[in-house]
């Protein structure tokens, strides 16, 4: 499964159902389209990528989260990130120097850092920086649609910048993804792999930035926005499902089958109380929500056996009229 | 005795612009054609090995200069281009073909008599031609079924828009799809030629 995290999105662009199509048919599976904000935040956040989407045409087999990239200029509002980051699948920043750089491995909580590498950085990476934003699940994007389809010096600098990026991360905690504008600007994941690989990025760590890394991402974001404190999703809550009762009374009519219900219970709590090794014996078949043990299912069998030959006998009293033989066939 | 050894790239060239219309397509009236089938048009006329040549000695000279044409000028060789499927055979050497292959990424358009702007696809990497070939003639096979199956109008795969699919019909293309991707995700370099031995892996 390959991921490409960094589709830009553009309101109302009739050109995105081909280039989605175009990015299914070059082998990914997961695309995130990406909202872009400079500056000031809007007074009210809400996610500007549609879901759906408006367009027609969107190939079914991909999926696709959404996500925003926030340019951190001199000022940006540090309390509103929490609200943007719930708006979105995935919160991504881009430092434009240094010290927003720091700022971002270090206090803010964002599931990307992406900077701009067809620029000229006027700084050097460093090792511990880095890996305090990789301890705490923040991930590296390196974009290579800009240096592909820019000029020279924007090839230039993204080399120079991704191998000073690889050789100070040491190869981990790295996702690639195009930033391609149109179709023309993605490539394939090997072909991207390739590229890290003549930069110098080993080839498993390679693989690992367009597969397993950006699963992590798109994982973690999603566990920080549902899970809490080690809980990543409730399945069953331990409600208890009386429900039973009244749907098998429910045929009779409503208030009838409550007011049954309600007896039935009644007299439930009452054999349990007066039975308490029996385990609820007759109110246990109403509590189908919990699953029966097997003493207790060897039981019920029994009884029914019992409760049956019973019957058996009853029946069979007027037909033969004769104790002996009945005694005969009990054994 | 010493034996040269190569590697041979496989590789798909795709029309991603709407505007490049090398062969006429036969749509419904009132639609396009599917998006696959115009990805992976056939090339024009004037395109063939010669002219891949050309782009690719460009682009290395290009990006690294003239050491790397040097690098690669003994050994590069266009073995086979095919119009029809827009797929080409490209021998190089063993040391040097990851530079031959990041020039081909950085390709964006085809050069001057037809500068249509095109994305290269390298699928698979072998050591020997056999294997390239085979692998060209399963992934033709594939494309001949997807393109019989969305001329019949049936749904799924990439093909497919967010309509609600028929449950068996899109069960049955999504197999031949996932045939291109299970061999997508393992890797697409081949393992070498017999008698090869892998002396330098630091890659």
């Amino acid at each position: 499964m390959f991921y490409d995290l960094n589709i830009p999105y553009v309101a109302n662009d009739a050109h995105l159902p081909r280039t989605l199509a175009f990015l299914s048919e070059l082998g990914y599976g997961v695309v995130a389209l990406n909202h872009s904000i400079v500056g000031k935040l809007p007074a009210q956040i809400s996610c500007a990528i549609p879901s759906p989407l408006p367009q027609k045409d969107i190939p079914c087999k991909l999926e696709i989260r959404r996500r925003v990239t926030l340019t951190l200029t001199e000022s940006y509002q540090n309390a509103r990130l929490a609200e943007l980051a719930k708006a979105y699948d995935i919160l991504a920043v881009r430092p434009t120097d240094e010290r927003t750089l720091q700022l971002a491995c270090s206090s803010l909580d964002c599931d990307i850092i992406s900077l701009d590498l067809s620029q000229r950085l006027g700084y050097y990476f460093k090792f511990k920086m880095l890996s305090e934003a990789i301890k705490s699940g923040k991930r590296f994007e390196i974009c290579y649609s800009q240096g592909l389809m820019g000029d020279s010096s924007a090839r230039r600098n993204l080399i120079s910048n991704a191998t000073q990026l690889i050789r100070a991360s040491r190869g981990r905690g790295l996702i690639i993804s195009s930033e391609a504008k149109a179709a023309v600007g993605c490539r394939g994941p090997w072909d991207a792999v390739n590229l890290a690989t003549v930069w110098g990025l080993s080839q498993e760590r390679g693989f690992e930035a367009v597969s397993k890394e950006a699963r992590s991402v798109i994982v973690t974001a999603q566990l920080k926005r549902t899970g809490y404190r080690g809980v990543i999703d409730v399945v069953y809550g331990g409600e208890k499902l009386e429900v039973v009762e009244e749907l098998k009374q429910g045929k009779e009519g409503g208030k009838q089958g409550k007011e049954g219900g309600k007896a039935k219970q009644n007299q439930a709590a009452v054999n349990g109380q007066k039975r308490k090794a029996e385990g609820d014996a007759d109110g246990g078949a109403e509590t189908a929500g919990q699953p029966i043990s097997k003493r207790e299912a060897k039981r019920r069998a029994k009884k029914a056996r019992m409760g049956g030959e019973e019957t058996d006998q009853a029946a069979q009293i007027p037909a033969t009229g004769a104790v002996p033989a009945k005694n005969g066939e009990h054994g | 005795m010493v034996r040269i050894k190569h590697r041979y790239l496989l590789v798909n060239i795709l029309y991603p612009d709407p505007k490049t219309s090398n062969v006429q397509m036969k749509a419904k009236p009132g639609e396009d054609a599917p998006y696959a089938m115009q990805f992976r048009q056939p090339s024009s006329d004037k395109m063939d090995g010669k002219v891949l040549f050309r782009l690719i000695k460009d682009n290395v000279a290009e990006l690294f200069g003239d050491y790397g044409s040097g690098k690669i000028a003994g050994s590069l060789q266009v073995k086979y281009f095919s119009q029809a499927t827009s797929t080409a055979i490209i021998r190089v050497s063993r040391d040097h073909y990851r530079l031959v292959w990041s020039a081909l990424t950085f390709t964006t358009r085809l050069p001057k008599p037809l500068l249509q702007p095109c994305v290269v696809q390298v699928v698979r990497v072998s050591g020997t031609i056999k294997k390239a070939e085979e692998e060209a003639i399963r992934r033709a096979r594939i494309g001949i079924l997807r393109a019989q199956r969305a001329s019949k109008g049936l749904t799924g795969g990439v093909l497919t828009t967010r309509k609600p699919t028929n449950g068996a019909e899109a069960g049955a293309q999504a197999e031949a799809d996932d045939d291109i991707d299970a061999s997508m995700i393992d890797g697409i370099e081949d393992g070498n030629e017999p008698g090869d031995v892998d002396e330098d892996d630091g890659e």
